[in-house]
Parts: structure tokens; C-alpha cells; sequence
């Protein structure tokens, strides 16, 4: 398989490269075909063969789980796949979209009135009611999640909640023999905690994580979405007991947490860049909050820490509360086996495999038969757990939520951080999630939409076509109709893949499409050009538009002015191995961006990246470069500038190379200087380039994704959000098409003007030259 | 060029040093990224690190190799690559034979309509195609990743300005001797627009092993990832294993440098001639 693999890589490569010169393009293209036909074969060709999915660590655990249930029924495949927490909802998302799902995910339990919603999830009453499985067993929290209008969508696969990690020896050292039961005690024991050890923190609270925030805000007696909102209007009752958030609580809980940042008991910036298990052994982290998975994790990979840590109970509020996680198995409707696929549900369901899956994975039971087992029920540590799921509680099981959760963290965020006070970051974070619920109780009629549709298409087309038609072609002479042969590839792909795209967008664009209309044409709607009014009212897509222009107007001037300045030194006569030099400048180009900002992202790292140790040399205090809200932006300037200069450098040296020697020599037998050579000389012979430079650089730049994407996320605060990232996320990931076309055109619209405004400028400094 | 100049040695030191330092730090991080990959997590999460690595190990190669299937990836990359270069030369170099030597009405039209979608984003176009290719099927597959790029305005607009340098004499003198146009464009043009298709080639291998967006959305299960899209899935999962993150960007970053290296010719000139040209 191995030198299958090589040969297929090796031949064609040298292929490409050697052939141009032997002219044997047919046989590259002829290898080309070949290997387009033998791609691997479709492997769910077998009917007693099941895709699953599972994700993070269960990802890699359930092939145990499959292996049991192969065993048991022989004949059966089972193909698992692990996917990655990052990006799985978006997978998911656009598998289900694109035909592509499995037959059986793991899926979160807030994920599961989204894919409801999207009509994705086969009902399962028909198989519970013919099979022995007591669902009965499960806890009710559990239950919740699956059950909806007393139809089952999944089986509940585990459950958890969180609760605090703590070490037992540094708590004993600041005084404290056991863990704080309320908010005042924790507060001053992590006080107690910081001020007994040396550097670090007390307590590894993120600064926008939701999953946190409620647990306190609950705590607190606040509660979340009390009351469902009236449908179609979107708008509470105005009786003013329900809103989406309740004042005061919010306020309460922001304060509380803000003190733990405000006084470096928790990292306002950074947090995310330590190995959690490294700092909690360090003492850097001597407590943090975790889910049941962590202590099988810190029994394998530190078990020199046994016996110094122990868990505990949230420290109660007004009252306790925590979160009722974890993940439930679904089945996809579009799956062709659901009778076998049900079989391993119900396989992994049972008290059995739940009690076996808790062996392997720590990971806590949802069947209550399978707490009996005595590793269960007489494990200390998962006392603190038992306890806690008593009283946790679930969010609000609406198909919107990961959007809401998104808003949450960043209203949180604002809030610690400060940059907006605690009362006004709950009423814009209470606008928004009514935002999101509005549904629209426009109805348009079938008949209606496809006239519209096609009136908004045929538009551009007549256009087009009368365009072409015009007045005679200026081309005299005959026409040859085999013309039409050698268009036909290349035109028919730019018409289906560019032209109808462009109009499809931009209908899509004035629609309101969105995961509700996958499955149902008659929930969207024509909109007009609401979207685009509701982006300049979203400060997300603002923030984003800031970002992608502070990116582009600081950037461009600084690449296009380092790249004339390497062009001139490489231009230079006094210079040798000029091909060198040129190659050099040319590889960070050519390589792929996800490379790059791996790569920076370590280099950028606050504990061990190489900026801080240097600057550390110099006697300059460290900087946290990524999370820090305003150099995160300038950091991924500076990336981009050092990636990109090269091309340029490239483009001006060919420019300065066709300046005629001849202008030198009269300028210099008038006596000038190499100052004045360059600017009488150089800058205005290289006048267009520089425009071309500017341009491409600029539409370049305006449309940067890949650096947020893999090093911040868009975050912190949104300081490097871009259009593009925004627009990928509200497409692929939250599935809002018509709010996602929007912005592409918003993107379009930017590009065109500047191409347009920098034209002018040209034609106007020509006429003044 | 500069006039040559009286240039004392103090100058040129100076000059020769900036140049050093200048090169240092565009190729710095790629020294980084290969030293980090052959370290131990001892030698990389401490205050202290070498240049090179004190203990060479592969352990970061091992554990990638090991988590993921990096050969299926660089297997995808590779028909990725090739697949969209063969196919896109092809097209574009067959309609920009049209644009430049064939005789149709519309023509001039026609291209300059082209020249006006090259200013659209590609953003915009994400989303239908996704949504047409999931229609015909081909989502998840190679042909749907490489169709809607298969041809490319840029490159028949270089195409064409190339071979419009070519006199008509020559296709004239083909012509009379019985050539059929197919011949006239196999035989005759493409060996002469030599130059600009090694260019293009380049591009097109060296761009569509980089690119990144377009692969994420398309390829929704794990094994038909192309290398970028592994390489930032890897970056999700293993965040913090900085020596496996490592190992995978130099998988990813050195076959495209050792291409680039065999063929900088082409490509350099290429740029070049047309952003000079323009």
C-alpha cells in the first residue's frame, strides 16, 4: 500500500515538472485521468456495515466499543471516525446539508434541537416500543435532551457535569482543609491561595466560556430564556416577569467573577495558551473546573499528582446549580441501515456497555442501573459528581442555541475585560438573542418566490446576452464555428461554477434562508435588503468590516513599502547571488498559510514563543500577543507582511530591471545624487507598477481568513474577526446562507470600490506628472 | 540599473549585513519549525532553547504519523494538485486559442465580460457551488473539488496575451498545409506558449496544494482532507503538542519549497512578466 502511495506520488510530480520540457503533456494528462478514476472506492458499498462518528476523546475510545459489538455480530463492520471538537458542529452541519452524514453520530445534547430542526434525526419510537431497552433507566435530565412532543430522537450515551478540580496540598498550605461551600469562602480562599505560593493564578477561569458563566448566573437564581417566546413575534410578553435574561442576577454574576480577574486571582489574557495538566502540577493553576473525563486524564498522564488533588462541589450561590451536559446518540434519517444502526444504539445504551464505556472512558453513565457498579458508586471522587447531578440543569433546548452560546461568551468577555459595564452588556446580549428567535411569520407563496427568482435571474442573463449581441462584433472576417470546440470547457465551467453563482448569491442574499429552510422551501422567504441593514446593525460584522480594514490600510503601505525596499537592495549592483537572495524572499509565499500561522503561533506563544524570550533578554516585560485585544491584530499584520513581501519584491525588481539605463546616465552626467535619481528616476518609472502592486495587495488583504481562523478565532473580543471569517461562520456554521451571501456582496462591493477609487487617484496623479 | 558607483567597503559591509539579517529573519521561522519538530517536549517548553536541538528525536514525526494517516493526506494533495493543473492548462490554454486566434462573433465581448468577474471575490461563489455541486452529486469528491477551478480567467487572459505575439503567418502557413485547428493548437501553439504554461503550471500546482478554504468545504470526511485542511485540523486537536504540530507543517510546507525550487525559474519569471506587462 505504502509503495502504491509512493509511486503514485513520485511519477506524477516528476512528471509535471520534467515534462514541460520533453513536451509530453499528453502523458501528464493521461496520468492525471487515471488517478482522478482510482480514487479509493466507496466503502459503504456493503449493506452490514455502519459509519459512526464520535468526537475528542470518545473519538479515539469507540473503537473499543465497536470492536465488542463486531465480535458479538459477526458479518458487521463498523467504520468509525473520530472528528475533532473544533469544527465538528460545522461537519456535522454541512454533512447533513450535503447528503454526507453517517449513519450514527455522537452529538451534544445542544446540539440536538438544531439538527431536530433541520429534519435530520430519524424518530425512534417505533424501535424503542419493539425493543427491551428501559428508557425508564435514564436520568430525567438525560431524557430531556432526546424527547421532544413525546417523539425520541437519541439514545442519551453519557452524562456530565462539572465541578472543581483542586489541589488538596497547596489548599492545606493557604489554610484551607476543605473546599469552600459558597461564593464568599471561595473568594477569599483563592485569595488565600495566591497570596500562599509563588506566581501564577488561583483559579483557571476562562474569560468567555458559557458553559461557566451559567453555572454561576444560576447559581445566583438567575435564569435563561424563563419563558418561550410568543412565535413569530419574537418578542417577550410584556408582563415583565419574562425576558431572555433577568436583570440584576446577570449584573451580580458579572461582578462576582470580574473581582477574580481585576485581582489576578484568574489571567484576564492567556489563559488558553498553558496545558491545562501542566500548570495544575506546576501550582500555576491550582484549580480549575472540569467534567468527569479529567480524572481518568490526570490518574494516566500525572500520576505523580495522586493523592495531592481531590474534587469538589461548585461553591453555592443562592442555591446550587451546574450544568446537565453530555452527548446522546443519534441516528441520521438518511441513513440505508437504520435497522442494524439501531441495534448498536441500543448496544451502547444499555446498563452493559455503560457501565463498561465508564471503565474506559471515565466517562459517566446516563443509565441509573449502571451507577450500582461498585466502581461507581464507592469512587470518592465522583461523590462531588453524583451530588452535582442532582441539581443541574440543562440550557433552554432551542434550535438557535450554539448561535445564543456564541453571544453569551462574547458578552461575557466585554464584561470582564471591562470594555462595556455588566448592565449594558446584558441588554445588548438580550437584543440579540431576541434577534436570533425571531422567526418570521411572513408567508409568501410558492408561485410567488419562483417568479421572483427567476425574474432576479433572467435580469442578468438578458443582460448579458444583449451585451453580446450588441453591434456586429468588430471582428472582421469569417467566423470559425470551431471556435465554439475550443470554448466550450472553459466557458461552460466558468457559467456554471462563476457566472450562475454570482446571481445565486446575490438572490440568495435577499432571502432569509437559513437552517430552517434546509429541509422546508416554504420557510424562506424574500426578504428585500434586510440582511444587509441587519449587518450594519450587527457589531460583530462591524467589527469585522474595522478589522478587515485596519488589516488592509495598515498592512498594504508596509508590505508594498518593504517590498520596494528589498527590490532596490536586490536591484542594487553591488550585490552577488542575486537568485539566491530572490528565492529566499520567495519561500514564505509559496508556502500554505495554515503552515505559517501554525508556525507564528508557536513563535507568538507567552511562556516559551521566542518573541518573549527575546524580549525577556532585552529586560522588556512579556507580552501576550494573540490574547491581548490590541496587538492580536498588529501580530497578525506582521505575519502577513513577513508571508506576502516576497511577490512583490519579485514583481518591482522586474519593474526597476526594464527602467532604461540610458535615464540614469543623463540624469547622472546633470550631476544628481542617488537621492534624486530615485526620485526623478526610479519612483515615477515605476509608477504603474506600483499601482498593480497596491491593488492586488489591497484585494488580497481585504479578504483574510486563514490567519484568524487557525491562530485566534476571531477573538479577543473580536479584534480579529474578519468579513470572511464571520461570513464563513454564519454560513457553514450556523447554516444562515441568505446572512452569509449578504456579506460576501458587502465584500465585493468594498473590493470594487477600492479598485475603483485607486484607478482614479492613478488617472489623476498621471495628469499632474 | 544604478550607475555604477564609487562604493566604499564600510558601505558594502553594511549593505552585506543588512542583506544577512534580512534573509535570517524571512527564513528564521522555517529553521524554527524544522528544530522544533526534531525536539523533545523538554527542549521545547523551556526557557532556555537551542537553535538546534541538543537531543535529535523523532518523536514528533512518530506521534503524527501515528494520529494521523499523513500519507492519504499527502495522496490527496498530490491528485488535488495535479488533477486541477492538467485539467485548468488544458481549458484555459484551449479557450485562450480562441480569444486570441479565432474568428467569432461576440468575441471581444466576450473577454471583456471574463475580465470583469476577476474582480469578484471568490467568497461570493462559495456557497452556490457548494450548494450545485451538492445537487449533481459531487460533493466529497475529487471532481467536485477540482471542476469549478478547472478554469481560470486569470490565467486564459495570460494565455492570450501570449499567444497573440505569435504571428499569423505561421497558423496561416499550417492552415494551407491541412492542418485542422486541433492540430494547429497541439502541435504549433502550445509547444511556442511553452513558457507561459510551465508558468501557469507552477501557479497552479504550488496554489492548489496551499489552498485551504475551498478544500475545508468540500471534503467533509476525514480521509479525502487534502494536506492544509489536515494540517489545521491537527492544530484543533493536538493544540498544545507543539512537536507533532511541527512535524506536520514541514510534511506540508516541504514538497511544495522542493517544487518551488526545482521550477523558481518559471514562476518568478512568470510573475514578473505579468505584472510588469500588465
Amino acid at each position: 500500500m505504502l509503495s502504491v502511495a509512493f509511486n503514485s506520488l513520485l511519477l506524477p510530480l516528476s512528471l509535471t515538472v520534467f515534462s514541460l520540457n520533453n513536451m509530453t503533456f499528453k502523458n501528464t494528462l493521461a496520468i492525471a485521468v487515471l488517478l482522478f478514476l482510482c480514487h479509493p472506492p466507496k466503502a459503504d458499498a456493503q449493506s452490514r456495515q455502519l459509519t459512526v462518528w464520535a468526537m475528542g476523546a470518545e473519538g479515539k475510545l469507540i473503537r473499543q466499543a465497536a470492536e465488542i459489538f463486531e465480535r458479538r455480530n459477526p458479518g458487521v463492520k463498523i467504520v468509525t471516525q473520530a472528528i475533532p471538537w473544533t469544527g465538528a458542529h460545522e461537519k456535522l452541519v454541512t454533512a447533513v446539508v450535503g447528503d454526507m452524514a453517517p449513519d450514527i453520530s455522537q452529538m451534544g445534547t445542544t446540539w440536538m434541537p438544531e439538527f431536530r430542526a433541520m429534519n435530520a434525526l430519524e424518530p425512534l419510537n417505533g424501535f424503542i416500543s419493539s425493543s427491551a431497552l428501559d428508557t425508564g433507566d435514564f436520568f430525567p435530565g438525560a431524557r430531556e435532551s432526546n424527547v421532544h412532543r413525546e417523539q425520541w430522537y437519541g439514545l442519551p450515551w453519557y452524562v456530565d457535569t462539572r465541578v472543581m478540580f483542586y489541589r488538596t496540598d497547596l489548599a492545606a498550605q493557604a489554610g484551607y482543609n476543605k473546599f469552600p461551600e459558597d461564593w464568599e469562602e471561595f473568594y477569599k480562599f483563592s485569595r488565600a491561595l495566591k497570596r500562599s505560593k509563588n506566581g501564577g493564578y488561583a483559579f483557571a477561569l476562562p474569560t468567555n466560556d458559557w458553559q461557566i458563566f451559567l453555572m454561576f448566573y444560576w447559581q445566583n437564581g438567575g435564569e435563561l430564556l424563563k419563558a418561550t417566546p410568543v412565535p413569530y413575534q419574537g418578542l417577550w410578553p410584556s408582563d415583565g416577569q419574562s425576558a431572555p435574561l433577568t436583570a440584576g442576577k446577570f449584573e451580580e454574576t458579572i461582578a462576582y467573577l470580574k473581582r477574580f480577574f481585576d485581582e489576578k486571582l484568574a489571567p484576564l489574557e492567556g489563559g488558553h495558551d498553558t496545558d491545562l495538566l501542566t500548570a495544575f502540577e506546576s501550582g500555576y493553576f491550582p484549580v480549575f473546573i472540569s467534567g468527569p473525563w479529567m480524572i481518568s486524564e490526570l490518574e494516566i498522564s500525572k500520576p505523580q499528582l495522586n493523592g495531592r488533588w481531590a474534587t469538589a462541589p461548585l461553591p453555592a450561590g443562592k442555591k446550587r446549580a451546574s450544568f446537565m451536559g453530555g452527548c446522546n446518540l443519534v441516528m441520521f434519517k438518511s441513513s440505508p441501515r437504520k435497522a442494524l444502526a439501531w441495534q448498536f444504539m441500543e448496544f451502547m445504551a444499555g446498563p452493559e456497555m455503560q457501565a463498561k464505556w465508564y471503565a474506559a472512558s471515565g466517562d459517566l453513565p446516563s443509565s441509573r442501573k449502571a451507577w450500582s457498579v461498585p466502581s461507581l458508586s464507592g469512587n470518592p471522587r465522583l461523590a462531588s459528581f453524583r451530588k452535582e447531578l442532582d441539581t443541574a440543569k440543562a440550557p433552554p433546548q432551542v434550535p438557535e442555541w450554539e448561535n445564543i452560546a456564541g453571544n453569551i461568551n462574547d458578552a461575557v468577555e466585554e464584561a470582564v475585560f471591562g470594555k462595556v459595564t455588566a448592565q449594558a452588556a446584558r441588554e445588548k446580549l438580550s437584543a440579540r438573542i431576541e434577534k436570533i428567535l425571531v422567526k418570521s411569520e411572513r408567508q409568501q407563496s410558492a408561485a410567488f418566490k419562483i417568479a421572483l427568482s427567476l425574474l432576479l435571474f433572467m435580469v442578468p442573463v438578458c443582460a448579458v446576452v444583449l451585451y453580446l449581441r450588441g453591434r456586429r462584433a468588430s471582428v472582421g472576417g469569417k467566423c470559425q464555428p470551431i471556435a465554439i470546440l475550443f470554448l466550450l470547457p472553459a466557458v461552460l465551467i466558468l457559467a456554471v461554477f462563476l457566472f450562475i453563482p454570482i446571481v445565486a448569491s446575490f438572490i440568495a442574499s435577499m432571502t432569509n434562508w437559513n437552517m430552517y429552510g434546509v429541509n422546508d422551501w416554504t420557510k424562506i422567504v424574500f426578504v428585500g435588503l434586510e440582511n444587509y441593514v441587519g449587518l450594519f446593525g450587527d457589531p460583530v460584522f462591524l467589527a469585522g468590516l474595522r478589522n478587515t480594514l485596519v488589516f488592509a490600510f495598515i498592512g498594504v503601505p508596509v508590505s508594498v513599502a518593504l517590498s520596494l525596499a528589498m527590490a532596490l537592495a536586490l536591484n542594487a549592483q553591488i550585490l552577488r547571488a542575486k537568485a539566491f537572495f530572490r528565492v529566499a524572499y520567495f519561500i514564505p509565499v509559496i508556502t500554505t498559510m495554515v503552515a505559517v500561522a501554525i508556525i507564528w503561533r508557536w513563535l507568538y506563544n507567552p511562556e516559551f514563543g521566542l518573541f518573549n524570550l527575546a524580549l525577556e533578554r532585552l529586560g522588556l516585560p512579556a507580552q501576550s500577543w494573540l490574547s491581548n485585544r490590541w496587538l492580536a491584530l498588529p501580530s497578525l499584520i506582521l505575519m502577513a507582511v513577513w508571508k506576502g513581501f516576497g511577490y512583490n519584491t519579485i514583481i518591482f525588481v522586474a519593474a526597476l530591471q526594464s527602467i532604461p539605463d540610458s535615464l540614469y546616465e543623463s540624469i547622472a552626467l546633470d550631476g544628481a545624487n542617488s537621492r534624486q535619481e530615485f526620485w526623478y528616476i526610479t519612483l515615477p518609472m515605476l509608477r504603474n507598477t506600483a499601482f498593480f502592486v497596491i491593488v492586488m495587495t489591497t484585494i488580497g488583504y481585504l479578504q483574510f481568513f486563514a490567519e484568524p481562523y487557525i491562530m485566534t478565532g476571531g477573538g479577543p473580543l473580536n479584534s480579529t474577526m474578519s468579513v470572511v471569517l464571520y461570513m464563513y461562520q454564519q454560513g457553514f456554521k450556523f447554516y444562515n446562507l441568505g446572512y452569509a451571501s449578504a456579506m460576501a456582496y458587502i465584500l465585493f462591493g468594498l473590493i470594487f470600490a477600492f479598485t475603483t477609487l485607486q484607478f482614479r487617484v492613478q488617472k489623476k496623479l498621471e495628469r499632474t506628472f | 540599473m544604478a550607475t555604477v558607483k564609487r562604493c566604499s567597503t564600510a558601505y558594502k559591509a553594511v549593505f552585506y549585513a543588512f542583506m544577512v539579517v534580512s534573509v535570517i529573519i524571512t527564513l528564521f521561522p522555517f529553521v524554527w519549525m524544522l528544530s522544533t519538530s526534531f525536539k523533545s517536549p523538554g527542549e521545547i517548553f523551556t526557557r532556555q532553547p537551542t537553535i538546534l536541538p541538543q537531543v535529535w528525536t523523532l518523536a514528533g514525526y512518530k506521534n503524527l504519523f501515528a494520529a494521523v494517516n499523513m500519507w492519504l493526506h499527502l495522496c490527496n494533495s498530490v491528485i488535488y494538485a495535479v488533477s486541477l493543473t492538467a485539467l485548468s492548462v488544458l481549458f484555459n490554454a484551449m479557450a485562450a486559442y480562441a480569444f486570441a486566434k479565432l474568428r467569432f462573433p461576440g468575441r471581444e465581448k466576450l473577454f471583456a465580460l471574463l475580465l470583469v468577474t476577476m474582480m469578484v471575490p471568490g467568497q461570493v461563489t462559495m456557497l452556490p457551488v457548494f450548494l450545485i455541486l451538492k445537487s449533481m452529486g459531487l460533493l466529497n469528491s475529487y471532481a467536485g473539488l477540482v471542476l469549478p477551478g478547472s478554469a481560470a480567467v486569470f490565467a486564459i487572459f495570460m494565455i492570450r496575451q501570449f499567444m497573440m505575439d505569435i504571428p499569423e503567418e505561421i497558423l496561416e502557413a499550417a492552415r494551407i498545409d491541412g492542418f485542422s485547428e486541433f492540430a494547429i493548437f497541439w502541435r504549433i501553439m502550445l509547444p511556442l506558449c511553452r513558457p507561459i504554461i510551465a508558468t501557469l503550471t507552477v501557479f497552479s500546482f504550488i496554489g492548489a496544494w496551499n489552498d485551504f478554504l475551498w478544500p475545508l468545504i468540500i471534503m467533509l470526511r476525514e480521509d479525502k482532507y487534502t494536506l492544509p485542511v489536515a494540517l489545521a485540523s491537527i492544530n484543533g486537536q493536538y493544540n498544545t503538542d507543539w512537536g507533532l504540530l511541527m512535524a506536520g507543517a514541514v510534511v506540508v510546507v516541504a514538497p511544495a519549497v522542493l517544487v518551488f525550487l526545482l521550477a523558481q525559474k518559471h514562476y518568478i519569471k512568470g510573475i514578473a512578466a505579468g505584472a510588469v506587462k500588465g
